[in-house]
């Protein structure tokens, strides 16, 4: 009886089986998008039109985007954005926009990453922009906004060259280079933060190479031969993620990581291995230790319980570096003061740090006329001085226009950045002062995933699991298997 | 059984039409569609509407097996099941025969089993990172504190553990999650053993009383032939849920998959992670074959399920 | 439960006042004993009584304490302060009680727990009906008809299960979409109604009826779904109600797909809504708030269960037809 049960269901999975071998490569194909074409009369503002954005922004960021949709709408009263938050993570965002794109049910605009709008474009379904560039296809053409004025469907030179150069070129780095898929929204890097009260009662200077940051280390931690050390029972350093640490010391070295073209994954190489069992060599003595050798728990609130005197994160985050209150005499003081400085170098002539934070994508759509509103909408937001500046402060996010530094409460927020309440004044002013050193790693399938195993690789050596030949070898072999 | 006139027999059908319809579209369809993509090599959803065509074959299968993760992925799943199962089994029927013989604050007692059902899991899984994981420390430092659990065999005069941290050792790991799954598990075969319990005459019991036969003899000679349905029941959809397993390992040890270091040669990674692994990448080809293998695996034990339950369960 | 175990738990972890009064009960059966041997038999038997009912506390105590472990962690960390939470060392114990995070539940803008309490009912019960009725049909198809292909059936829905549904994501929100069903209350019913694991169950349940029971309801010339409501189900209550409270809690929890396919807020189901409203665009959870959250939505289920309670309890083995 159960043979006969087992052979009638193997034969059911068989006929299932060439039954979608069959049907094989018809499936899916429905949900192609037409590409933009421009209509003949352009932008249709007499006809209402909605567009669906996709972001993760936090309240207080949501009601500064309605301000300023309200804002927009006071130009395009027809256009209405349905701004619509992606609880989770960016990569939430992604998965989101995955599943919905086999359905043709992708939103209009979205934020994303580099690596996400790779993964978009194997279903070619992002926007490329380069008509919409100051001398693209429609760098003649205007439209007239309800007030009046009249706006012209592409970014204007001054637009152009009020941007960061290196937000600005990030939008290029897919595929040949020339075609430009994503607008930079709002940026951070990484940055240290250290317990300025400490460093000043010992005279330590914030460390600018990865030389001097392990004579400071030294320092704390084991002395430096005449004088004691400063604090045996604390560690010195926090990095709070091994995969930029990674990835940043490439591009400091110039060493390989990745490559969008040809062979993906080239970090196995000697430099890489070399800077590896350097750092490794500071975590066996006590000098730093990371999340992951922190039980994955972002060293940050190491930082403000001062267990360690450095940690280097992001500019994003500067609210997770600031201590509690605590009562001193019946008054409510932060135990000590924040310091934040660019990230050490190995050439201080050539500094890299690294680019993050969200940009955005536009998403093809068979209406013409939703795909100019989600441009005009993604203008506006990246072309605002206001927005830009407002938004930056709410988060610790940099702007990505330089023009943001006019604005009135830019300059305001600015000028009380100080290592107490306003850390995330201190970040932005940092983030901004250091933009001219910022890179980005090459964006394809799959770079998410060596940004992953990079970080693995470390903790593995760091944990002394694996040496650092077997920990190079496996990481690559991995990135391999998953996204060939 | 009864043997119904064939002429009825469009009334079985007419029964089971709802589901069929839904598992049909919902379930079936997607079954065939693995198959599918699983046949088409590194098969990729989005590249396919970018107008990409795929090579039919089994070449999704042969890179799934000659990957070296997938060995240990396999080999995790498998002796979590054995392991996991029996202990869950045998405990939620102690508990279950436990509550349904007291007679004191018995109320009380089953009110309580009750609640991890309404607990949050995320709360689970804070508990078990306070209970089982050490916090602070570096290659240098001690770490600041050594967990509930390592409290409590320092406090027994033991000497504490490293569970789930860096440089823990995979029996360790093992361990812990034993324990948390089978906590898991726990209210869910309370429930429906004690609804088998119920259901019990308690005419057996009086029976047994009257002969003055020992508690362990009776219930092993009329508690559990009386529930073996239910037993079956929990052991054969405790194996399928038990390959299955995935979401334990990320709440103890997060999407690593296991304790700082290890990487997916040596980490607690299970088939169903192996298999998010490849949808991350967008490489529903990858999947869906691990997802058949693991299908056919899971059939195999079924079947030997049903062939000894057959024999032993007491309808 | 053998003797033997029981002693090694009484010896072990027992908390003092159990200890107590084990000793006294212990102490008590001891003197009866000395007086009368005549009566040590009996007077054994009620001791070994008392020793397996103490054990029994003993065990159950001890296993109420790891299950409810998570719960009492839930209940604090819903009035701790978030910095509090995020401490590296946890306090078993807050150390000071915000109990503002309930006040933000209810009081987060753009979070209107009434809507999502309410999408939740609507989704939960209608679900649980309608799910109840396909499952009771198709466990009684399986369980007392007979027709072609029965086992094979019984074999193909069994090993659809055994698939990892998250596979079937993609595929399904292609199907949903073309049906045009995204944002309504049917995708969140319809997809998850027939649970192989529930006809299962019930399949089991049904089939510790006797049979005898069927065929003279036949004789009777009574139909089989009047059979099925007179008889079938109210002995099968105990499982129906375990399944209704699963399935709630099912729509109760359920996160990825409502997230997916009806993520407007006229139809966000409750886990959707917390879980979302208390989480900081670092993807990282402001958990205090969200557990207070998570307190409040859980009291009307766990009313519900208390309600249910005394029918799964209850049993039916007083009706006497029970083998």
């Amino acid at each position: 009886m159960k043979k006969k049960l087992s052979a009638i269901v193997l034969a059911g999975m068989i006929a299932c089986m060439s039954l979608g071998g069959l049907i094989g490569c018809d499936l899916g194909a429905k949900a192609k998008v037409k590409d933009f074409v421009m209509p003949k009369d352009g932008f249709d503002t007499t006809k209402q039109v909605e567009i669906k954005f996709y972001h993760t922004m936090g309240q207080s960021k949501q009601k500064i985007l309605a301000n300023y949709i309200a804002e927009f709408n006071k130009l395009y009263p027809n256009i209405k954005v349905d701004a619509s938050r992606v609880f989770g993570k960016y990569e939430d965002v992604r998965d989101t926009i995955v599943t919905e794109i086999n359905a043709g049910e992708q939103p209009n605009l979205a934020y994303c990453y580099p690596d996400h709008v790779a993964m978009y474009n194997e279903a070619n379904a992002v926007l490329p922009l380069n008509d919409f560039l100051p001398n693209g296809d429609f760098k003649d053409m205007t439209l007239t906004r309800t007030d009046g004025t009249t706006e012209p469907y592409c970014y204007t030179q001054e637009q152009k060259e009020a941007f960061f150069e290196a937000y600005y070129n990030e939008g290029f780095q897919f595929g040949n280079g020339k075609t430009m898929y994503t607008l930079p929204l709002a940026k951070s890097t990484e940055v240290i933060y250290y317990n300025k009260t400490f460093f000043d009662a010992n005279n330590l200077t914030v460390p600018t190479t990865w030389d001097e940051m392990e004579e400071v280390c030294k320092l704390i931690k084991d002395g430096d031969g005449t004088t004691a050390a400063l604090a045996k029972d604390k560690t010195p350093l926090g990095y709070d993620s091994e995969a930029n640490w990674f990835i940043t010391m490439c591009e400091q070295y110039n060493s390989p990581y990745t490559s969008a073209t040809g062979k993906k994954y080239r970090f196995n190489n000697d430099t890489n291995k070399k800077f590896v069992t350097r750092f490794k060599g500071w975590y066996d003595k006590g000098y730093v230790i990371t999340s992951a050798t922190n039980n994955n728990a972002y060293t940050s609130s190491l930082f403000t319980e001062q267990k360690i005197y450095m940690c280097i994160g992001s500019s994003a985050g500067a609210s997770y570096q600031m201590p509690d209150r605590v009562t001193v005499g019946g008054q409510s003081v932060r135990p000590f003061e924040v310091g934040i400085a660019p990230i050490p170098q190995i050439d201080k002539t050539k500094p890299k740090a690294i680019s993050q934070g969200p940009s955005i994508c536009i998403f093809k759509d068979n209406d013409p006329q939703k795909v100019l509103a989600s441009w005009l909408f993604s203008k506006f937001l990246t072309t605002s001085i206001d927005f830009q500046a407002e938004f930056s402060f709410d988060s610790g996010y940099a702007p990505v226009i330089k023009t943001a530094t006019e604005n009135a409460i830019y300059q305001q927020g600015i000028s009380e950045a100080d290592g107490y309440d306003n850390l995330i004044q201190l970040a932005v002013k940092t983030c901004m002062e250091n933009s001219s050193s910022y890179f980005t790693s090459p964006a394809f399938v799959g770079s998410s995933r060596a940004r992953d195993e990079v970080g693995k690789l470390m903790a593995a050596v760091f944990s002394g699991t694996k040496n650092v030949n077997d920990a190079f070898k496996s990481a690559v072999s991995t990135c391999e298997h998953f996204a060939k | 059984m009864a043997k119904t006139s064939t002429k009825n027999q469009w009334k079985a059908w007419l029964y089971l039409l709802p589901a069929l319809v839904i598992l049909a579209v919902f379930t079936v369809w997607p079954i065939i569609n693995t198959v599918r993509m699983s046949m088409l090599k590194d098969y990729n959803g989005l590249a396919m509407i970018g107008g990409k065509t795929f090579e039919f074959g089994f070449d999704n299968f042969k890179s799934v097996v000659e990957y070296e993760g997938f060995a240990n992925a396999l080999g995790n799943t498998l002796l979590l099941c054995v392991i996991t199962v029996p202990i869950s089994t045998m405990l939620a029927l102690l508990i279950a025969v436990a509550l349904n013989s007291i007679k004191f604050i018995r109320k009380a007692m089953q009110t309580i089993f009750f609640l991890p059902y309404v607990t949050n899991s995320i709360a689970i899984g804070m508990v078990f990172m306070a209970m089982f994981s050490m916090i602070g420390g570096s290659a240098t430092l001690e770490p600041d504190s050594v967990g509930l659990i390592n409290n409590l065999i320092v406090a027994c005069g033991g000497k504490a553990i490293n569970w789930v941290n860096m440089g823990s050792s995979k029996f360790a790991n093992m361990a812990v999650l034993v324990i948390y799954i089978v906590w898991n598990a726990l209210p869910f075969k309370i429930l429906v053993l004690l609804g088998g319990l119920q259901g019990v005459n308690k005419q057996y019991y009086d029976a047994a009383k009257i002969d003055g036969t020992s508690r362990f003899r009776t219930f092993w000679r009329i508690t559990v032939p009386l529930l073996s349905p239910m037993i079956a029941y929990v052991v054969i959809t405790g194996f399928i849920g038990g390959f299955k397993e995935y979401s334990s390992v990320v709440g103890i040890f997060g999407e690593t998959m296991g304790p700082t270091g290890t990487d997916a040669t040596n980490n607690m990674n299970t088939m169903v992670g192996y298999i998010f692994d490849s949808l991350k990448e967008n490489n529903q080809g990858g999947a869906s074959a691990a997802a058949l293998i693991l299908f056919a695996i899971i059939f195999a034990v079924t079947m030997v399920n049903m062939y000894v339950s057959k024999k032993k369960v007491h309808y | 439960m053998t003797d033997n175990m029981t002693e090694n738990l009484t010896e072990n972890e027992v908390t003092a006042e159990q200890t107590a009064t084990q000793q006294n009960d212990i102490a008590t059966a001891d003197n009866v004993m000395k007086k009368k041997d005549i009566d040590a038999v009996a007077k054994r038997q009620r001791v070994v009584k008392i020793f397996v009912q103490i054990g029994l506390y003993v065990f159950l105590g001890i296993m109420a304490i790891i299950v409810l472990f998570p719960f009492y962690w839930m209940l604090i960390s819903s009035v701790k302060t978030v910095s509090e939470y995020n401490r590296t060392i946890p306090t078993m114990w807050p150390e000071q009680f915000k109990w503002d995070n309930y006040a933000a539940a209810f009081k987060a803008d753009g979070l209107n727990l009434g809507q999502l309490f309410l999408n939740t009912c609507i989704v939960g019960i209608v679900s649980t009906i309608l799910s109840l009725i396909i499952t009771v049909l198709s466990a009684f198809a399986f369980a007392r008809l007979e027709f072609k292909g029965k086992n094979i059936l019984f074999a193909a829905l069994l090993a659809t299960m055994m698939i990892p549904g998250e596979l079937f994501t993609i595929t399904n929100y292609v199907t949903v979409s073309d049906f045009g069903w995204l944002n309504t209350y049917t995708v969140l019913i319809v997809p998850f109604l027939v649970s192989v694991f529930y006809i299962y169950l019930l399949r089991q349940n049904f089939m510790q009826i006797p049979n005898e029971l069927y065929l003279a309801a036949k004789v009777d010339g009574s139909s089989d779904l009047k059979y099925l409501w007179k008889v079938m189900i109210p002995l099968a209550a105990p499982t129906l109600i375990s399944i209704t409270i699963l399935k709630m809690m099912g729509s109760w929890n359920s996160y990825v797909w409502p997230n997916l396919v009806a993520s407007d807020t006229a139809h966000t189901l409750i886990t959707s809504g917390l879980r979302g409203h208390f989480t900081t665009e670092y993807g990282t959870p402001d958990f205090p708030a969200q557990m207070a959250a998570v307190v409040l939505v859980t009291i009307p289920l766990f009313l519900v269960f208390l309600f249910f309670r005394k029918y799964i309890m209850r049993g039916v083995s007083r009706s006497g037809i029970k083998g």
